[in-house]
């Protein structure tokens, strides 16, 4: 049973997010000529949204990784988004070596790898200068 | 890192949901300080030793004391 039984304004951040992106991904796919498959894309996320913002009712876990007011839980969702973040590195470094030993010139891996490393060397220097 | 936090807490009569209510964590997190898994921030330390009306250091104890 959930012990923080308010919620704040961050918990609903998430869940808004992944109706937005749902939103971006029925732009996206009427744009290119495919509506049906963006209102699958926007029911997915938004059945998505509405599960992880019912499970924080019933899952302290949840609510905490949704709300951030526990610091613990606020932790383990940092460490587990940097263990994700390395997965994708490896995942991006993979693909880059695949097309290029395809003979190809490493996109779109090369530029999502450049933008990963810009905004890696941008957030170093804004938390030095923060803390 | 040790600590007291168990025995304070059941010497006020208190179960971990409620400590955990009164500062504002989950009650796994109470629990994680209590079994010593998990060493609280700097400002919850002070929250816990104030909520029990004792200096932090009355309440932690470093492994080399």
């Amino acid at each position: 049973m959930p012990t923080m039984t308010k919620t704040n304004r961050t918990y609903w951040v998430t869940p808004a997010v992944g109706v937005a992106a749902g939103l971006i991904y029925l732009i996206g796919f009427s744009v290119g000529g495919k509506p049906g498959y963006g209102l699958i894309a926007l029911g997915i996320m938004v059945v998505f949204s509405a599960g992880i913002a019912l499970a924080g009712r019933r899952s302290e876990t949840v609510r905490g990784l949704l709300d951030h007011r526990d610091e613990r839980l606020a932790g383990i969702d940092l460490r587990a988004t940097a263990v994700t973040a390395v997965v994708m590195i490896l995942a991006l470094l993979a693909g880059f070596v695949v097309e290029v030993a395809r003979g190809h010139d490493g996109s779109p891996y090369a530029l999502i790898g450049a933008v990963g490393g810009v905004a890696y060397l941008g957030a170093v220097g804004y938390f030095r200068v923060r803390s | 890192m040790r600590n007291d936090v168990r025995e304070r807490r059941t010497a006020k009569g208190l179960a971990q949901a409620e400590l955990a209510r009164e500062l504002a964590v989950s009650r796994q997190t109470i629990n994680s300080i209590e079994t010593g898994r998990y060493t609280p921030s700097l400002p919850l330390a002070i929250a816990i030793a104030r909520f029990f009306g004792s200096s932090v250091e009355e309440i932690f104890h470093a492994d080399h004391d």
